[in-house]
């Protein structure tokens, strides 16, 4: 998953408290019933149980580790290549702040290639081996601790900067002394995202043809209807993921003196105060893109049956023969993976606001769901996406669901968040007035709440639309992910390429025109905010 | 005792103003000259631009108009030679640093060599024994401003800026330190600018008290403090005290009534 805006929870108590046994006791009842229902719909084969779970892990222990193995390690190296390149982009920006805008621009460019149909064409370009993986996992992670690096490299208060101005020194002590210390935890905060993503990413590269790891095995075991081993791989991966996570937060906190309370999302602010530029930046962006693609395919003189141009891109969509035909078969690709994910992505954003909203008028069970919705957020909700399309099938139910399901957690606890930042003076002010819970919400805490619910919108677009391309790809046999598996497997390159290139740019459409209905509700709402 | 690095300067302001975003008049076109040696306080009501009068003698704010000589340079030039401490309004320590970390921190930025026994002698002076491994979260608002104000003085700086160094400091201790502190900038040397709300430090502490209107800024009235250093305690019960405290405040209201011409720009 790769929610962006992120909160620190606090310490977690030392020692067993009530509340821990309570916790453990509410684990192991879920498993008890968890079993006790794979029993009765055993026949459906859909769910196995938590006990026939552990026996196919046991039985086939040997496979599984080995697997597991290939992963981490292709995992691991594709989480240091992305966070290097991450931090040598940051460092770029910032030593150059007027390359910022068109860094950020190719980055989120980047970011909103669908991975399912990048593995395939990494495939050919690399040939045999973990190349494409190891790619996919550094693609998966690098935005991410990207855009809160550059959020903590700025973080600093402005006296702060006045200090060592004060004192005659320029921007490389600003760096040194201030930057550096001040935007660690929100490098570490990046960096602990990026764990399970970039596991997430490593098995979507290996779902795409390669030979060995936990991603071959899941298509294996969903070819094979193996209800047991699907569901004993997705809870190894989703194991490890919440591991990798748990156990990153662990050195970030011995790293750390305390977590500070920070949300990290991407502000809203630099695309703010002048459009204009905002415009001239996007066609930077698309310039830079196309000549960089143009570049690479000339500098690597790349076999031109599977690696094409952006002049052949623009052939196979507007001048070959076919052209039409292509252009049809993409359209209606298009609008099947739309009706997938445009009800999955706002029913997660509502439902996440929503449950945000209801927990703070209870505001008991919000101190117990904020660490719990964070737990969750880490879970790749994508290695999981075989057991939703065993549990609800094949069709628009389980896709939609799964989108959803990737929106919520983040935008849950983003709004969450926000909604407690309401400013305690303002509210006291409101109690003062005798006003009641719902005018509090209205009138201090929704407005408190847009800015977090906003950037997690946008980061929702390109997550949600790499959760239904996997789906399709895997699964649904229908939608523009299903249209990039078909077209590799039958090596129509023009058709894949194609795809990828509209899948990236509707994706960073939609991040951009989400951020403009950000700026005109920020600019009624929160105008502090656009500063 | 090292040397005094820098020599106390004179500062000439002629015609100094400030409007920020072509809006905001923060002060109005100023002529000053801050004598060297001497402790000069400004008062005047809050948000009339005091902070903006400091910032700009201190570099850090580009003067919208006029111009001001430190020492006979540029501003720019004091600070390439770190030749000026500002404590600001808002303490701004470094939260990872702890309390000597800061100060040492100072001395680094100003390229001098860190003198451990300098600064704990520094950190007793501002009544922070104890805390010298503290960070700044653990240390209270007013403690938090002693500690900026021993960073300030780490560099003996021959030109020091104050902006309400004791705001958050409860009165016994504030008592205490403007007992100690000034004879640190006194024995200096030090041209020292203080900006404070209290007319009772101001005259206090100082040889001159301006008097600043609402914003934007313009000096109202000018007070030599003639009264003898070191000013012992008690002196505030003197009649020659009274007498002072009462033209400042005289000055302060007659600024509240103040009939200005409207601004052409507000
Ligand atoms: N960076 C800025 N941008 C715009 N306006 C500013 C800025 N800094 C200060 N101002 C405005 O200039 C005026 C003077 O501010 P300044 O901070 O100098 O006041 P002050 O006298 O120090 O007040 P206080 O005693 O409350 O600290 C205020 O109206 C303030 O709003
Ligand atoms: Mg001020």
């Amino acid at each position: 998953m790769t929610g962006l805006s992120l909160v620190h929870a606090g310490r977690p108590a030392r020692g067993m408290t009530a509340r821990g046994y309570g916790a453990w006791l509410g684990v192991l009842g879920l498993l008890l019933v968890w079993e006790a229902l794979a029993h009765v719909v055993s026949g459906a084969f859909v769910l196995a149980a938590p006990t026939e779970i552990l026996a196919y892990l046991v039985e086939d222990r040997g496979l599984v580790t080995r697997a597991l193995g290939v992963t981490l390690g292709n995992a691991a190296l594709g989480y240091v290549f992305g966070n290097l390149a991450a931090i040598a982009l940051a460092a770029l920006a910032l030593l150059w702040p007027r390359s910022e805008r068109i860094v950020t621009g190719l980055a989120l460019l980047v970011y909103c290639l669908p991975l399912v149909a990048t593995g395939p064409i990494l495939r050919v370009l690399f040939g045999p081996g973990a190349g494409p993986q190891i790619t996919l996992a550094a693609l998966a992670v690098y935005y991410t601790t990207l855009i809160p690096l550059l959020v903590g490299l700025r973080a600093a208060p402005a006296g702060w900067f006045d200090l060592v101005r004060s004192y005659g020194r320029g921007r490389w002590s600003e760096l040194v002394h201030v930057r550096l210390m001040a935007s660690l935890p929100y490098l570490f905060a990046g960096l602990q995202i990026a764990a399970p993503a970039a596991f997430l990413g490593a098995m979507v590269g290996e779902f795409t043809g390669a030979e060995r790891g936990l991603g071959v095995l899941t298509v294996r075991a969903i070819r094979a209807l193996d209800v047991d081993m699907t569901w004993g791989v997705a809870t190894v991966a989703t194991a490890v993921a919440i591991l990798a996570y748990v156990g990153l937060g662990m050195i970030a906190r011995r790293f750390l003196r305390d977590a500070p309370p920070v949300i990290l999302a991407a502000p809203a602010s630099d695309t703010v105060r002048d459009s204009g530029s905002g415009w001239k930046a996007a066609i930077g962006v698309t310039v830079i893109a196309l000549a960089g693609w143009a570049l690479a395919f000339w500098v690597f003189d790349l076999n031109p049956f599977f690696a094409k141009g952006p002049m052949d891109v623009l052939d196979a969509l507007l001048l070959a023969e076919d052209a039409g035909a292509t252009r049809g078969t993409l359209a209606v690709a298009l609008s099947e993976t739309a009706v997938y994910l445009l009800p999955g992505y706002f029913a997660g954003l509502a439902a996440g606001a929503g449950l945000a909203m209801l927990l703070v008028l209870v505001p008991v069970i919000a101190g117990t769901a904020m660490p719990l919705a964070i737990a969750l957020r880490s879970v790749p909700i994508v290695t999981t996406a075989p057991l939703v399309v065993l549990l609800l099938g094949r069709g628009a139910t389980g896709t939609i669901v799964l989108v959803a399901v990737m929106v919520f957690f983040p935008t849950f606890v983003a709004c969450l968040h926000g909604l407690r930042q309401a400013p305690g003076q303002v509210l006291d002010v409101f109690d003062s007035f005798a006003a009641g819970p719902v005018s509090r919400l209205v009138r201090v805490r929704i407005p408190a709440m847009l800015p977090a619910f906003f950037a997690a919108a946008r980061m929702a677009v390109p997550a949600s639309v790499l959760a239904v391309t996997v789906v399709e790809w895997l699964a649904t046999g229908a939608g523009i992910g299903s249209l990039m598996a078909m077209s590799a497997s039958l090596s129509d390159f023009d058709m894949l390429w194609s795809s990828v290139v509209l899948v990236a740019a509707i994706s960073a459409l939609g991040y951009a025109l989400v951020g403009s209905v950000e700026r005109r509700i920020l600019r009624v709402y929160a105008p502090e905010q656009l500063t | 005792m090292a040397p005094d690095v820098t020599p106390p300067p004179e500062i000439i302001c002629s015609g100094l103003a400030k409007t920020f975003d072509g809006r905001t008049e923060a002060v109005r076109p100023t002529d000053v000259t801050f004598h060297a040696g001497q402790t000069t306080a400004l008062v005047g009501p809050s948000g009339c631009g005091k902070s903006t009068l400091l910032r700009m003698v201190a570099g850090l704010e580009a003067p919208s108009a006029g111009q001001l000589l430190i020492g006979g340079m540029p501003p720019a030039e004091t600070l390439q030679n770190a030749a000026l401490s500002i404590a600001f309004q808002d303490p701004s320590l470094l939260p990872w640093r702890t309390v000597r970390g800061n100060i040492a921190l100072a001395l680094s930025l100003a390229r001098r060599p860190v003198d451990d026994a300098e600064i704990d002698q520094l950190i007793s002076l501002v009544g922070l024994d104890g805390f010298a491994e503290a960070r700044p979260a653990e240390l209270s608002g007013g403690m938090r401003q002693r500690a900026a104000m021993a960073r300030a003085l780490v560099t003996r700086p021959g030109l020091l800026l104050l902006d309400e160094p004791f705001g958050a400091v409860d009165e016994l201790t504030r008592h205490q330190l403007a007992q100690d502190l000034p004879r640190i900038w006194e024995a200096r040397g030090t041209t020292t600018l203080l900006v404070t709300h209290s007319v009772t430090e101001a005259v206090l502490l100082s040889d001159r008290v301006i008097v600043l209107s609402p914003r934007p800024a313009e000096i109202i009235a000018d007070i030599a403090i003639p009264l003898d250093r070191p000013r012992e305690s008690g002196i505030e019960r003197s009649p020659d005290f009274g007498d002072l405290t009462d033209a400042v405040y005289a000055a302060l209201s007659r600024g509240m009534t103040l009939d200005r011409p409207p601004l052409a720009a507000q």
